[in-house]
């Protein structure tokens, strides 16, 4: 049960799909358990805002990307316009742009439905440990993304659905700090794949200039500083002692 | 307000093509190996991004001074915790529980 992403431990390869099924599974649980607060209060704050239960269970059904969910809920609750909330929504989904070219060479050549497929269950968490697969067996594997797509996706709906229905007896839900399961659940996958001085690198070039965007109130503080940062790996890459 | 449908048609549509448009088999072209080493540092920069704010700048909307954060505090933990501990449940788990519990301390 102790899935971590550091799969070290496994050095034979999986002769079962069942046994990929459950390591997928296994990886992405934690993570799941850390999004279950955000997806609560996405729920409860959907009907605050006067979504229908159906309305709300949908969002994350469709929609399915917490940070969009939630900052769009926001704009929704202040009568935001749909064109801001349209444009909230694709600053902060801008990021899966990029995680969709990192798996491009992977999916390209299946069928329509997987791409598909992989696409829609495509998140930070599924990006995550998909790529922490990809660096250990060196192969990609849409079973293994989809199972850990799908796994997240049904512990994130099970979360809205409990905010919808147990979110008004919550009291200040939304003062509750839940964002910081959030902050624990990427540190916890950062922190330990930093293993080269060009990872360093990107982390603390990212992190500074989030930090610096943020306090000028930079609406696409997440997409720059992030681009810094990747740009920081790649200049340092040269210095990293060989490994691999 | 009906308006609500529009705006999830609008967001799903949105989410969805953010996470394809790479995978369509139209798009004319192949990534070069410099952005291939570029796009290996999506991970850790992106997450970054997101995790970098909430910890260091949640200050400001509970009223709090920067050093008596709970997300500060909580936050430097967890970095503490991902360093010594290899299971990322573990990380997970106590890091929120310390959370809860300087935000009990703290009201």
């Amino acid at each position: 049960m102790l899935g971590s992403l550091d799969t070290s431990k496994n050095t034979t390869h999986h002769e079962n799909k069942q046994q990929l099924i459950y390591q997928a599974t296994a990886d992405i649980l934690p993570l799941a358990i850390a999004v279950i607060p955000w997806g609560i209060l996405c729920g409860s704050l959907a009907i605050q805002i006067g979504l229908s239960p159906i309305q709300a269970q949908l969002m994350s059904l469709l929609v399915f990307a917490g940070a969009a969910q939630l900052a769009s809920l926001t704009l929704m609750g202040g009568a935001g316009a749909l064109s801001s909330i349209f444009s909230s929504t694709f600053v902060i989904s801008s990021r899966h742009l990029l995680y969709s070219a990192v798996f491009r060479e992977h999916v390209q050549q299946s069928s329509f439905a997987t791409r598909c497929c992989t696409a829609f269950f495509l998140t930070d968490e599924m990006f995550a440990v998909t790529c922490a697969y990809l660096e250990k067996y060196k192969s990609f594997s849409h079973l293994y993304a989809i199972s850990a797509g799908i796994t997240f996706y049904l512990v994130w709906n099970a979360a809205t659905f409990i905010g919808i229905t147990a979110g008004q007896f919550i009291p200040n839900i939304e003062s509750l700090g839940l964002e910081f399961a959030i902050a624990a659940t990427f540190i916890a996958i950062v922190i330990p794949a930093i293993n080269s001085f060009s990872i360093l690198m990107s982390v603390l070039a990212s992190g500074i200039s989030v930090l610096i965007l943020s306090l000028m109130n930079n609406e696409h503080a997440l997409i720059i500083a992030t681009f810094i940062g990747m740009a920081s790996g790649f200049f340092t890459a040269s210095k990293d002692e060989e490994h691999e | 307000m009906n308006n609500y449908w529009l705006t999830l048609l609008g967001m799903t549509c949105i989410t969805f093509t953010c996470r394809y448009l790479f995978f369509a088999k139209k798009l004319p072209f192949t990534l070069g190996v410099k952005t291939k080493r570029a796009l290996a540092y999506t991970a850790p920069s992106v997450l970054t991004a997101m995790w970098v704010p909430i910890v260091f700048l949640s200050y400001q909307q509970i009223e709090k001074s920067f050093l008596d954060s709970p997300f500060l505090i909580a936050g430097l933990i967890t970095i503490a915790l991902s360093l010594k501990l290899k299971s990322t449940l573990s990380v997970v788990i106590i890091s929120i529980a310390v959370f809860v519990a300087l935000q009990l301390i703290y009201h």
